[in-house]
């Protein structure tokens, strides 16, 4: 149901009609005294009945029945023995009165009935004719300017006005620069309701507002400005209804048709996208894992070794590139899954060369289950032990520990070298393509980190870098610790 | 003792000549097949003891493959495959296949899987089954009689737990994945529920691995499964 203006109280009574009514008896009275030279008094009658009927017929019901009085009134003064007089010497006449006001009255409330009908019939026919014309518009509307217009040409004329539509830009904001009074538009899209003249709220106002709404919610308002200050006839305003349920339903077909292909062009650019990086990993692994397999076969000597490390330096950095881009597409799908941390920590070590470095790692045995991606997540402590092993000297620690404080699960990777050169802002790590050092011997592009940062964040968690004390780098992980999954405890062994 | 005969499906050139050298210099016999098609024909004729298989092959998917040669051959397969391609790894695996590398892989690494596939080929061949008595690291795992010693000093593990081991020594060095694993020790109805697998391999580590986040048997794959490292053979 719309909510709609007060309603309009039913067309005020014409007192004039009465006037009319009674001219036009006075002028029957006249005929009738010409006629009565010629005619029989119960002739002159029928032309009475005559002017109830056609005065009912124009004027409608209370016309008709005063002048069916006035009429038997004037017959009996003017034309019933003794003349010019109430008077009646012959009783007979008492009868004909009666019979003739009751004749006025029914024919004159029969007339006036089929007169309503007949303009009630009219109205309907006109109002769904401009129903229909602009039902055809609104439905042939594919954008919003299509609606816009028609409220504009169709509408206003219609409802004796001018008709504005009124859309919220996509952050459900009226925009501010638009007609009428933004204030206003926005509390009708808010609420629901209808504002400005001929309402509830701020009736002052020279527009009316009306809430565009459909079983969804309201997708506009509709602008009406009035040059009269006439309220609108019940005819107007159900047109008003129809064309509010109209305009929201073509707004809402409209909205739905845009968003059906903007999800169309995502999911094809996803699927571009995707094919794009299938393709370009395919296309630098293949000369990687020749490279690397053939270096391998060049024997133990120092260039071959050094041809293998570059080529998995690169395979992992190719691998970080591939892993941004990806992160970088519109909603990534995390494949999160609960996984046990010391595995994701082992996982890593593993896929890591740390050399001759020490180890530790202190993860409580009874450590709760994480909810990751864990190919993602992997990438993440990596590139952080990756990161260790290219700024420590060989003989350096690294410190892997966690903790579960409450609702938070802390990740820290330590390790006991030179730490982050001096003066350099830690902060800044994570930005794309930093790096501690400029130019520095060691390799890599800086893109470990700011794809680390990009992967704990989608995870809802965050990641900071500090100073160990007395010398080292610190990198610690939260991640919200979330609910475990119900694991069937066994029957006792 | 015959060469091992390796059946080498793989589309780039390079890459199969790179394979062909490297399993050449360990004294094996190589055919080369660049896709679905010629991998079927070779696979059927050459009578290969094993068969090292890229998924992306140009005229067929590497996984309809494996299916067509696990109809016929119980010759073991090893995968190679991208880091992203999880899901592609498990299907392949649950087709049939028992190992995967992933591009790019050195030859050392190539050389181990071929060995230990080779080996694991042979005893299946052989015994027709596994031994009962399987030794890895210190651990010595007796699959009749359930005992579990640890540097000689009995283990205590849960039903499951136990399970859990017997079906990772059964693969002898196959990755299994979670799937195959959470239906051997739990049951069909237990398919989906993989962080199961996780929580008692845990408890595993924790009682069988001297680091238990740096496992040197009970090796995770991550997102595909597990498999059991460094069995050594016994009588």
């Amino acid at each position: 149901m719309i909510p709609h203006p007060a309603q309009v109280p039913p067309r005020a009574f014409q007192y004039r009609v009465l006037v009319y009514a009674v001219a036009a008896c006075a002028f029957t009275t006249g005929i009738a005294a010409l006629l009565l030279r010629v005619f029989d008094l119960s002739n002159v009658v029928m032309v009475f009945l005559l002017t109830v009927m056609l005065v009912a017929l124009r004027w409608g019901r209370a016309a008709g029945a005063l002048a069916a009085v006035v009429a038997v009134g004037s017959f009996d003064f003017f034309f019933v023995p003794p003349v010019w007089s109430f008077h009646v010497s012959d009783t007979q006449y008492l009868f004909t009165f009666l019979l003739m006001l009751v004749v006025a009255l029914v024919t004159g409330q029969l007339a006036a009935r089929l007169r309503a009908e007949a303009v009630g019939a009219a109205a309907g026919e006109r109002r769904a004719n401009a129903l229909a014309a602009v039902a055809t518009e609104l439905s042939v509307a594919v954008r919003d300017e299509d609606i816009a217009n028609v409220c504009a040409t169709r509408i206003g004329a219609l409802l004796d006005g001018k008709a504005t539509l009124l859309l919220p830009g996509r952050d459900e904001r009226m925009p501010t620069a638009g007609q009428g009074d933004t204030g206003i538009a926005q509390w009708v899209l808010e609420e629901g309701l209808p504002a400005g003249r001929g309402t509830d709220t701020l009736p002052a106002n020279e527009a009316t507002y009306l809430p565009l709404t459909t079983p969804l919610r309201t997708r506009g308002v509709l602008m009406l400005e009035r040059a009269t200050m006439q309220p609108l006839d019940t005819e107007q305003l159900g047109l008003l209804r129809a064309f509010q349920s109209l305009i929201a339903l073509a707004i809402e077909r409209v909205h739905f048709v845009e968003v059906a292909q903007e999800t169309q062009l995502r999911v094809e650019g996803e699927r571009l996208r995707n094919a794009l990086l299938s393709a370009v990993s395919h296309d630098m692994r293949t000369p990687l894992t020749a490279i690397r397999g053939m270096a391998g076969m060049l024997g133990e000597s120092d260039v071959a070794q050094a041809i293998v490390n570059q080529a998995d330096r690169m395979q992992r950095q190719v691998a970080n590139l591939l892993d941004a881009a990806r992160l970088q597409s519109e909603g990534v799908r995390l494949d999160l899954q609960w996984h046990a941390l010391d595995e994701l920590v082992g996982s890593a070590l593993a896929a890591t060369a740390l050399g001759s470095r020490q180890v530790v790692v202190d993860i409580p045995a009874e450590f709760p289950l994480v909810e990751l991606d864990a190919t993602l997540f992997e990438r993440v402590l990596v590139n952080l032990f990756d990161n260790a092993a290219k700024y420590t000297p060989g003989d350096a620690t690294l410190y892997i520990r966690a903790d579960h404080t409450g609702s938070k699960l802390i990740l820290r990777v330590e390790d006991d070298g030179p730490g982050f050169p001096p003066g350099i802002d830690i902060n800044l790590l994570f930005a794309e393509f930093a790096r501690g050092t400029r130019e520095s011997a060691v390799p890599g592009v800086g893109l470990g980190l700011s794809l680390s940062r990009r992967i704990v964040e989608a995870h809802g968690g965050s990641i900071s870098a500090s100073r160990r004390m007395p010398h080292g780098a610190r990198f610690e992980i939260i991640l919200a610790a979330g609910e475990p999954p119900a694991i069937d405890l066994e029957d006792s062994a | 003792m015959n060469k091992p005969r390796i059946l080498v499906v793989e589309d780039e050139a390079d890459i199969r000549r790179f394979l062909r050298l490297a399993l050449e210099r360990e004294d094996m016999t190589v055919f080369e097949a660049g896709d679905a098609l010629h991998a079927r024909i070779d696979a059927a004729s050459r009578q290969p003891d094993l068969i090292v298989l890229d998924l992306g092959l140009p005229d067929d998917d590497g996984k309809v493959v494996i299916r067509d040669v696990r109809g016929w051959s119980s010759a073991p397969i090893i995968v190679l495959s991208a880091r992203e391609s999880e899901a592609e790894k498990v299907a392949a695996l649950e087709s049939g296949a028992d190992d995967y590398l992933v591009k790019p892989f050195g030859v050392p690494e190539l050389v181990a899987r071929v060995r230990a596939q080779l080996r694991r080929a042979s005893l299946a061949g052989a015994r027709g089954q596994a031994s009962a008595l399987v030794r890895f690291g210190d651990i010595e795992v007796n699959l009749a009689t359930h005992e579990v010693r640890r540097g000689g000093e009995v283990v205590h593990l849960t039903p499951i737990e136990f399970r859990l081991l017997a079906a990772l020594v059964r693969g002898q060095g196959k990755v299994l994945t979670h799937r195959q694993l959470l239906i051997d020790v739990w049951g069909p109805g237990h398919a989906s529920r993989s962080h199961y697998v996780r929580v008692y391999m845990a408890n595993l580590r924790q009682k069988l691995e001297q680091q238990p986040a740096r496992p040197r048997h009970l090796v995770t794959e991550l997102q595909v499964g597990y498999r059991l490292a460094g069995i050594v053979e016994t009588s």
